[in-house]
């Protein structure tokens, strides 16, 4: 079944369909969240606002392509709201949280922890911006178009939170 | 350089899986949310269903009234014409009858 199928049926009213759609994309979502926020309590409760709204607006979600850009665009802009009213989730180094996050993953943890700790310095919508990149693999233009943000303003954001990176991130050579 | 450091952002942010456990409780929110909205989606057909019901007896009733209504016209326009063509006859006959009288000696 393609996704636009399984989008179909899910907007048809088949759970099951809509569970899948969950299932597909929750790691993705997550993962936005949890480095916008920099905590897993805070990037569960938005993860699961997020899918909440999609649950009751999926008869709106025309395609497949259309659920990815609607999902990134709400988790990132819902972030980037929660960051700026709220001090429940202050934008603090990830530290322990790091080592859950990755410890699956194959990368160098100290590198990890490193680099968590640079994004968590980063403003919102900076950080938005480079994970929509480096994370999602989005390019400039679909950056701009998800956050309703001018393509030169997401090219500055990219430019200075590399250039930041580079120098303050001292990442030995592999 | 910049693609180094691009290439080990990349590895860096790969998605991470949330845990299993809020996974499964994730699926239990959304199935008992949709629950609720199936059944208020049942009682929204339910009332859009009675309401297309009473007006289609309405539409129905108002159309019956309007065709007795035709009818009656109809009926109302025949008496009269044969009252008009009972009163020309009548008028013939007096004509001739007072015609007759008249030519007697």
């Amino acid at each position: 079944m393609t996704a636009d199928e399984q989008l179909a049926r899910a907007r048809a009213g088949d759970s099951d369909a809509l569970a899948g759609l969950v299932r597909e994309h929750q790691r993705s979502i997550y993962s936005i969240a949890l480095r916008m926020l920099g905590n897993r309590e805070g990037a569960e409760d938005l993860t699961q606002e997020v899918f909440m709204q999609l649950s009751a607006k999926i008869g709106s979600i025309a395609s497949g392509e259309h659920l990815r850009f609607w999902l990134r665009q709400v988790t990132a802009n819902r972030a980037i709201d929660e960051l700026r009213r709220s001090t429940r989730f202050p934008m603090v180094p990830l530290d322990e949280e790091a080592s859950f996050c990755h410890a699956a993953e194959d990368t160098d943890p100290l590198l990890q922890r490193q680099l968590d700790r640079l994004l968590a310095q980063l403003s919102a919508p900076a950080r938005a911006v480079l994970l929509l990149r480096y994370q999602e693999d989005l390019d400039p233009v679909d950056i701009a178009r998800t956050l309703d943000m001018p393509i030169n303003t997401v090219k500055s954001h990219l430019k200075r939170s590399l250039e930041m990176l580079r120098s303050r991130c001292e990442v030995p050579a592999p | 350089m910049s693609e180094g450091l691009e290439a080990r952002l990349r590895a860096a942010l790969r998605p991470v899986s949330p845990s299993e456990e809020f996974s499964v409780r994730l699926q239990e929110r959304l199935t008992a949310a949709a629950r609720p909205r199936r059944r208020a989606v049942a009682l929204w057909f339910g009332a859009a269903l009675a309401a297309s019901l009473v007006l289609a007896v309405g539409i129905a009733h108002r159309a019956s009234k309007a065709q007795e209504r035709v009818a009656g016209l109809a009926a109302r326009q025949q008496v009269l014409d044969a009252l008009r063509v009972t009163n020309q006859k009548v008028d013939l006959a007096y004509l001739t009858v007072t015609s007759e009288s008249r030519d007697e000696p």
